[in-house]
């Protein structure tokens, strides 16, 4: 199924690049109002219509798709390098302080993750401004979503302790962090990717889902979860069907994103 | 061991014999039993020694937990006021005292031993925004939540086995391929968008939790019937002509019942997460939608109790499924 992967990756550079222009290729800034037009049907002007205080609803779909898609790979990066960190200091000591670590992961890994999120998002102030969300749902996706990566991490590197080139290494005195940098991470890295493939779709879905609980971006600023607000009202949805644009360039990017995971690969 | 012994020379004819002797039935019989007694030993030693590991981890559970919990209840906004500051029929000189008797019962680790004791009664405090004690939402609420969660991983894991069974047993790439697409496209569906679209519908809600379980546990399913239904035995059960309703039982459903336990156990907590959007928007009175009033009204007691319990019932959940297997 080659063909699907590039099809999938040809995809992806797409709205990667629609993302990265968003200024460029955008009718309008995504906050313009336009007061003379409020929920307009799509035309000429608009193309996909405005939205109920007459926004550009295609501009704010692009700004929305570089807030998104460009956000939870940063934060799936977060959460790797945590993990890594947590998993390295684990993984890396015997004793009372690897089991007690260990046994967080396990305690962190036992609350569902959006639960998790909403706990450590109402500890901090909801009223916001636009960046600052931004960055507070982002950064607590990456905080939050350790726990699973360090466990696979965490395996990986017990089992390389027990490895006869990684004593053979401590034996001849070579530093642990050169040994981490040049022996143990070329391991790793390859679990790392595979578990950076699988967490950007899993927070772009789960930025969807605080969005519509009004617990993510805050407006003006646009992301794939506020725009998806508009489904709860379906007399919305029914006079105006360009409201469902942001939901199929959602499903259309996690499908590809799909498509590129090694399991669905080897399924197909 | 002994009677063991008695018996091999007993039987097999080689008493005081030299050389090379085949084993007569009974030492068959005896050192079968032997093994088999002390496979079962070792069997219950290791149930033991896994029960004692997943009760340690739920103490664990408890004690971090409710320390987590106690010390974002204690750091949350607003706690420190104190309404009597205007109080006008109270004196500087009370106040002064009751400040620093409060301040002393509000240092953490007295605070948080406070809190785990009521905990420990069964008492999680009560919630700020709606001046009800946490256990009595919880039990109002409760109900609800176990109802959609129980339909929403029941029918979850039947569609990811039925998908999972359509994709391993015909052999036909097409059934493999529509399989694997319509988890796929699932899987790209926001749980809570399928909630809406079922809610607006009048569908009846566990069905879209099940809908939103079933590619998550698809792939598992997919791996487990595929490793069975090429396993040799089952293969030359095939080959003897066994019908397939005896194979499913038989080399399926029967080698898979521990794995299914294990993983319905990940099905409910997968659920449950599903469920605080779900109930949310499709304004079901249980513990999602709680929750997520509590996120909104920063109602830290009550989001901080829920968090306990709910992280209790997981690891309770998820280590008897590793009981089990």
């Amino acid at each position: 199924m080659k063909w699907l992967r590039r099809v999938a990756w040809g995809v992806l550079l797409l709205v990667g690049l629609c993302a990265l222009a968003a200024p460029a290729i955008a009718p309008y800034p995504y906050d313009r109002q336009f007061r003379d037009a409020p929920a307009a049907p799509p035309g000429g002007r608009f193309p996909m219509g405005t939205d109920e205080v007459g926004r550009d609803r295609l501009s704010r779909l692009i700004y929305a798709t570089r807030v998104s898609a460009m956000l939870a790979p940063a934060a799936a990066a977060v959460s790797i390098v945590l993990a890594l960190l947590i998993a390295g200091a684990a993984g890396g000591r015997d004793g009372l302080a690897g089991h007690a670590l260990s046994g967080f992961t396990t305690i962190c890994l036992s609350l569902p993750w959006i639960f998790l999120f909403i706990i450590l998002r109402a500890q901090l102030p909801l009223n916001t401004g636009p960046l600052a969300s931004v960055l507070l749902t982002f950064g607590l996706m990456g905080v939050a979503g350790w726990a699973w990566p360090a466990r696979v991490f965490g395996a990986s590197i017990r089992q390389m302790r027990q490895s006869g080139w990684l004593m053979q290494a401590r034996a001849a005195g070579v530093a642990g962090w050169r040994i981490a940098a040049v022996q143990a991470w070329p391991h790793l890295r390859t679990l790392a990717v595979a578990q950076f493939r699988v967490l950007v779709p899993a927070y772009i879905l789960s930025e969807a889902s605080l969005g519509l609980l009004g617990l993510g971006v805050a407006d003006p600023l646009p992301s794939w979860g506020n725009l998806l607000q508009d489904l709860q009202h379906p007399d919305v949805v029914k006079e105006n069907p360009w409201v469902l644009a942001p939901l199929g360039l959602l499903m259309i990017v996690m499908i590809c994103l799909e498509a590129l995971q090694p399991s669905r690969e080897a399924a197909l | 061991m002994a009677l063991c012994g008695t018996q091999w020379n007993e039987n097999s004819g080689a008493a005081g014999g030299i050389g090379f002797s085949l084993p007569g039935r009974a030492e068959f019989a005896c050192s079968s039993t032997a093994r088999g007694y002390a496979r079962t030993k070792l069997m219950k030693a290791a149930f033991a020694g896994r029960l004692a590991v997943s009760l340690v981890s739920l103490i664990l559970v408890v004690v971090v937990g409710g320390f987590v919990a106690a010390a974002l209840v204690r750091f949350s906004p607003g706690f420190d006021i104190d309404e009597n500051v205007w109080n006008p029929k109270i004196g500087a000189a009370t106040l002064a005292a009751m400040h620093a008797q409060r301040e002393r019962g509000n240092q953490l680790p007295r605070f948080y031993l406070h809190y785990l004791r009521a905990a420990l009664r069964g008492d999680l405090g009560e919630s700020d925004a709606l001046k009800t004690p946490v256990t009595e939402l919880l039990r109002d609420r409760a109900p609800v939540t176990a109802r959609l969660i129980g339909w929403g991983t029941a029918g979850g894991l039947l569609l990811g086995a039925l998908f999972a069974w359509l994709a391993v047993w015909p052999r036909r790439p097409g059934l493999t391929v529509l399989s694997v697409s319509a988890s796929g496209l699932l899987l790209a569906i926001p749980p809570a968008v399928l909630a809406l679209a079922f809610f607006f519908n009048e569908a009846p809600l566990g069905l879209a939790v099940a809908l939103a379980l079933m590619p998550r546990v698809f792939g598992t399913l997919r791996a487990l019937l595929d490793n069975l239904y090429s396993s040799p035995a089952l293969l030359a059960a095939r080959a003897r002509g066994v019908g397939p309703g005896a194979l499913a039982m038989r080399y399926v459903l029967g080698p898979a019942l521990p794995q299914l336990i294990a993983l319905a156990g990940v099905a409910l907590v997968l659920a449950f997460g599903a469920i605080i959007p779900i109930e949310a928007l499709c304004d079901v009175p249980g513990i999602g939608q709680l929750a997520w009033k509590a996120a909104l009204a920063r109602d830290m007691p009550l989001l901080c109790g829920l968090g306990l319990i709910v992280t209790f019932m997981v690891a309770a959940v998820q280590s008897l499924g590793d009981l089990v297997r």
